[in-house]
């Protein structure tokens, strides 16, 4: 039942303690503390229990003493409370029967320190086990520990219990160091085993006696006589080797063994090693070189242990050999260490060679001990290649000329010093391409200190240096990109603080970058804050918290000091950048110098201010129109003028143009307007035009409007660009100038022909003055008396001459009527029709006549003295436009067409008419006030001196017709 | 024919100056003047006429109206202006209302059209030479008065202005504080210095002698 209690959980070890306490507590007696101790003990271990029983002691202690110290009612209490103590202690008795467990920590520790020397291996749990007979134990134990603590291989004999409960005797090689643990054959000695002793020594005799002083110092040993034949051999090792001394002095062949034949003892070397140790023998028996040899013999066992076997001769007194005797070691673990060890060497070189790095090792003194097969591969360096001629190591065929110095001195003074050393090189590589690689050397000290090697390790480090020069290398280019770039770039924490300004802003603002006292945090920002034009600061901290707080972009224009102290204009722009739950990490901002960008701007805006202003101001009216002629601007000028804008006649279905023209163009005017206009706007011609304007207050003005073309580098129209100047007052006054003019001609015409006549008064009056003067003078000469008849002769002679002046005089007046064909040439009809129009276009525009003109196609070609026709026409055109002056209707239509051979021109008015047509040709007939009415009369002087008619006609309701006609064939010699 | 007129014109030789930029007119004239015995000289225009000194030559003018360059009433203005007061006869094919008017009223002699009868023109030409030596002996004796009144003392002078005023000597007298006798004395010198023997005569002498000097000596 104790057992199952030990057994319970603690759980159930709590529940106990629980309800004694409750028991104790409800019982009001201090016997219920009893369960709980009792569960203690079950539990209580080592410390625990010992702590139990110490309490509980003391308790009793105290307890004893209250009694024994007070009386009464305190003593009663006292011995109630040890009695209690008393019986827990014996509960705890009861409940931890078992001592061991009392003591089981120590037995722990027993069984732990029992397996210490792990060294031993499985000898001493063997030992332990039983498997060893008791008494070798001891033995074993000792041998093992010696040769764990001391390193030195031990070898020793014990029995080794077989399974059928039988001995055996063993040998136990205890090896140290490698862990390397030979389990050699056993050597059994059997009391059956068979051995000999030679019959007669012989004179082995000395031989014999040499052999048994080793064997009682080695164990083991034999003579053999000079011949070679064994006289003793020890019978341990006759037994091992199961021969007996006539096994081994066995002849098997015909010849003896000196003489080269075969003796039985070979038959227990290895075949391998036979010959040469039968051969070395022979040669020392000879010889009497001593005899010193390893190889295999062939145990009982059948397994082959290497020996090393020594033997030198004995002589007697005349020197001659008498025998021989030696012994033979056992070296069989040492040979199969050996080989162990060099397998593992081998397996280390391997190692060691495999690893991906160049090791290599040298001596104390720098000369090199060993380069592994990596490091030959690689650098095509053998041990020679890089030793001096006189041993030192020489880095020249390995390292680049560059850092042949560094290596060397590194090297020289680690050799010096001792120092571990650490060099980053490029290292010359078989193929001649160099490839940095680091090396690393620590020197191995024995006890002492003293350095007995270098250990190095050669890393290639090309492909990491690379990266990384090219990492730098970016990160060079990149830095050089953010200083280069022409703008200031800077970043800010997320409290904005600056903690980063590129190269140009450093120096833009002249930072003292050596100042290093503060921090660059500090040193930016109050740089930052001086630098700043004082009426942006304000608002630029304002806008900056703000992108701060909620991470909208930053975007400001402000002026900046530079370092020379002006402020310059930057456009400044700072975006987040936010990790990936979109928190900002930093701000990074550029800063453009926007400076002369502004200022250009700013200069820009002036002059277009001020060539607007000038546009407005201008005392013209300014416009521009699209390519198609639609309005797109109108100076102050011309809105004033107009009293609407751009888009206030825009009407549906018509265009801007449209509706601004005929909004503001006198109707008479539009239609040659309209199509100038369009003619203007279909080729890019200029446009020049003098028409009526309606101004804002419904009167129209005179205007000249010129439009030119603004053509790009390509040479299309862009824009049209217009100019209107108001020239009422000029037109106003050159209506009153024309018709001043025009009076004047029409007082000058009438002028010319009084002066004409005057003239021709003049002329001919001159003469005959004179023919008077003269004649009253002859007269007088005559009737002198005496008569100057000399006189009177000269001035007859006078009179016939002034006679003949005044004739012709008359003839050349006569002449000056006269049509001269010379003048005459091939014309077109039509040309002059188009010429005499427009020489009448000014007065008929001033009329507010419009002039038609119909001219039949293909008309041929006239002999005409062009001036006379023109005049004709021109004075046919005036009467017409005259005769329309005080009625309503007002057109004057011009035709011209072929009628058989004549060209028939007609000009037709709608004016008053003629009373008498045939009466207007007639000299100095008027139905004009002011009129000479010589006009018609030339007129038709002219016409039918061309050979053609010309008379009038009236029309119907109203109006008059003058018609001429011309022959086609019109002969230049009519008139001759 | 009238000796007396010719010996005059002969005796005095008057010269007429034609200009007229028609040669057979100019010569025409020229001849007619000549057969009646005057003198004649003859200019292509008005121009060519002031490059000379004919002008001063005592005679009479007669000038064509139209010409070219000047005319004969721009010459009329000139000689006027310049105080020559040279008798002119225009002779002109066509002249009109006013521009007689206007050479009349400048002082022409006459304005004749071409062609002109002859003794038209001789009538005109003699007096204009007679009233051009009327004009010469008036100048004359003008002339020499005032070389007499250069004679005078100032005291004479002043004596001489009060006389022709009608003042009576003793006014004199008492106006300049001198004697009555001595006036006398003064006024029978200057009277003898005049050449003159009655105040009617002083009188005329005074009023002929140009208002200038007439106000220096009553001053």
């Amino acid at each position: 039942m104790i057992a199952a209690l030990h057994r319970t959980p603690p759980a159930l070890m709590l529940v106990t303690l629980a309800i004694g306490l409750a028991a104790c507590w409800s019982a009001g007696s201090p016997f219920g503390i009893l369960a709980p101790i009792g569960a203690l003990f079950l539990y209580a271990r080592g410390y625990w229990l010992l702590s139990l029983w110490g309490g509980l002691l003391i308790a009793l202690a105290g307890t004893v003493l209250a009694a024994m110290l007070y009386p009464g009612t305190i003593r009663d209490e006292a011995l109630s409370l040890g009695a209690l103590v008393a019986v827990a202690g014996c509960i705890g008795l009861l409940l931890v029967p078992d001592p061991l467990r009392r003591g089981s920590r120590l037995a722990a520790l027993h069984r732990r320190a029992a397996r210490q020397p792990d060294g031993l291996g499985g000898y001493a749990d063997r030992a332990l086990d039983g498997a060893v007979h008791p008494d070798d134990r001891p033995a074993i134990a000792q041998a093992a520990a010696y040769a764990f603590w001391t390193g030195v291989p031990q070898v020793t004999s014990y029995r080794q219990r077989e399974p059928d409960g039988s001995y055996r005797w063993t040998e136990l090689r205890a090896e140290p160091g490698y862990g390397v643990s030979v389990d050699v054959d056993a050597m059994v000695s059997r009391p059956c085993d068979r051995w000999t002793v030679a019959e007669s020594l012989g004179a082995t005799v000395a031989a014999v006696k040499a052999a048994k002083v080793i064997e009682s110092l080695h164990g083991k040993a034999w003579a053999f006589d000079a011949m070679g034949k064994f006289t003793y051999v020890t019978p341990a090792a006759q037994v091992a080797i199961d021969m007996a001394l006539e096994d081994l002095n066995r002849r098997l062949g015909d010849r003896e063994f000196i003489d080269g034949g075969e003796a039985g003892w070979m038959r227990g070397v290895h075949p391998d090693d036979v010959d040469k140790a039968a051969s070395t023998l022979r040669h020392c028996l000879k010889t009497g070189e001593p005899w010193n040899i390893e190889y295999r013999m062939l145990r009982a066992t059948g397994h082959y242990v290497w020996h090393r076997i020594s033997a030198r001769p004995t002589r007697d007194d005349e020197g001659r050999i008498t025998g021989w005797f030696g012994t033979s070691i056992d070296i069989d673990v040492y040979k199969k260490t050996e080989a162990a060890l060099r397998a593992r060497e081998q397996h280390l070189e391997q190692l060691i060679d495999t690893v991906p790095a160049m090791i290599w090792s040298m001596t104390e003194k720098g000369h090199p001990a060993y380069l592994n097969k990596r490091i030959m591969e690689v650098t095509g360096a053998t041990r020679e290649t890089i030793m001096a001629p006189d041993g030192s190591l020489s880095l020249k065929k390995m390292i680049h000329p560059n850092f042949l110095d560094l290596a060397e001195q590194t090297f020289a003074k680690s050799v010096a010093t001792g120092a571990p050393y650490n060099i980053k090189y490029l290292q010359r590589r078989a193929d001649g391409a160099y490839r940095w690689t680091e090396t690393r050397a620590e020197a191995l000290r024995d006890e002492t200190g003293k350095i007995v090697r270098w250990y190095g390790v050669s890393v290639d480090i090309h492909d990491l240096i690379v990266t990384q020069t090219e990492l730098h290398l970016r990160k060079q280019e990149l830095t050089r990109l953010v200083d280069l770039v022409p703008s200031h770039i800077w970043r800010l924490t997320p409290a904005g603080e600056p903690n980063f300004f590129n190269r140009r802003f450093i120096d833009f603002l002249g930072l003292d970058e050596s100042d290093l006292e503060t921090s660059r945090t500090e040193r930016y920002a109050a740089a930052l804050n001086a630098a700043i034009h004082p009426d942006d600061a304000v608002r630029l901290w304002a806008e900056l918290k703000h992108c701060l707080l909620t991470g909208l972009p930053f975007s400001m224009r402000y002026r900046l000091r530079r370092h020379d102290g002006v402020y310059r204009w930057m456009d400044g722009r700072a975006e987040p950048l936010r990790d990936e739950d979109g928190s900002i990490i930093q701000w990074h901002g550029l800063s453009h110098d926007i400076d002369d960008q502004l200022r250009g701007e700013e200069a820009l805006r002036e002059s277009e201010r001020s060539l607007r202003q000038l546009v407005e101001t201008l005392p013209a009216l300014i416009y521009c129109a699209a390519p198609n002629g639609e309005p797109i601007y109108r100076s102050e000028k011309l809105r004033e003028f107009l009293g609407f804008g751009l888009g206030d006649k825009d009407e549906d279905g018509r265009t801007r143009l449209a509706g601004t023209l005929e909004a503001i163009i006198h109707p008479d005017d539009l239609p040659d307007v309209k199509e100038k206009y369009g003619l203007s706007l279909a080729t890019g011609s200029p446009y020049a035009m003098k028409h009526r304007l309606r101004r804002a207050d419904g009167v129209f003005r005179w205007v000249e409007t010129r439009t030119a073309a603004m053509r790009n580098g390509e040479g299309e129209i862009v824009q049209w660009n217009g100019i209107s100047f108001e020239i009422e007052d000029q037109v106003r006054a050159q209506e009153a100038l024309t018709l001043t003019q025009e009076r004047l001609a029409r007082a000058a015409q009438a002028a010319s022909l009084a002066e004409l006549s005057a003239s021709i008064a003049h002329e001919v009056n001159q003469p005959l003055a004179a023919v008077v003067a003269n004649s009253h003078a002859c007269q007088r000469w005559l009737t002198l008396d005496p008569p100057n008849l000399e006189r009177a002769q000269k001035t007859v002679e006078r009179i016939i001459r002034d006679a003949n002046s005044a004739a012709a005089v008359v003839g050349r007046v006569r002449a000056l009527f006269r049509q001269t064909v010379e003048a005459r040439s091939l014309c077109r009809l039509d040309a002059i029709l188009h010429e005499a129009r427009d020489l009448m276009l000014e007065e008929a525009s001033r009329r507010r006549i419009r002039i038609e003109i119909d001219i039949e196609a293909g008309l041929p070609p006239l002999a005409l003295d062009r001036i006379q026709i023109q005049q004709v026409l021109v004075n046919l055109i005036r009467n017409g436009l005259e005769a329309m002056e005080p009625t309503q209707h007002r057109a004057l239509h011009i035709r011209c067409a072929r009628t058989g051979d004549l060209l028939r021109t007609e000009v037709r008015d709608t004016g008053v008419g003629i009373d008498v047509p045939d009466k207007v040709f007639e000299p100095f007939f008027s139905t004009k006030s002011n009129g000479m009415g010589m006009g018609l009369a030339i007129s038709r002087t002219i016409i039918e001196s061309h050979g053609g008619r010309l008379w009038a006609e009236n029309n119907q309701p109203s109006g008059a017709t003058f018609v001429f006609t011309l022959p086609v064939e019109t002969k230049a010699d009519h008139d001759r | 024919m009238p000796l007396p007129a010719e010996s005059q014109a002969e005796a005095r030789h008057p010269l007429v100056i034609i200009v007229d930029d028609d040669a057979s007119v100019r010569e025409a004239l020229s001849e007619l003047m000549l057969s009646a015995g005057f003198e004649t000289v003859l200019f292509s225009s008005t121009k060519a006429l002031l490059e000379t000194s004919e002008l001063d030559k005592p005679g009479c003018l007669i000038l064509d109206v139209r010409m070219p360059g000047s005319s004969g009433l721009d010459l009329q203005r000139h000689l006027t202006t310049s105080g020559n007061p040279k008798p002119i006869i225009f002779l002109t094919a066509h002249g009109d209302i006013p521009m007689t008017v206007q050479a009349m009223k400048a002082g022409a002699v006459d304005f004749l059209t071409k062609p002109v009868r002859d003794q038209t023109l001789l009538d005109a030409v003699n007096a204009a030479i007679g009233l051009d030596t009327a004009r010469r002996a008036e100048a004359a004796k003008i002339k020499s008065y005032v070389e007499r009144l250069q004679t005078l003392t100032p005291r004479e002078r002043e004596i001489m202005s009060e006389v022709t005023r009608g003042r009576l000597n003793k006014q004199i007298a008492f106006d300049l504080g001198i004697s009555e006798v001595t006036v006398k004395l003064h006024r029978g010198n200057l009277m003898r210095k005049m050449e003159v023997t009655t105040i009617g005569e002083l009188i005329r002498a005074w009023e002929a002698l140009p208002v200038r000097m007439r106000e220096t000596s009553a001053a």
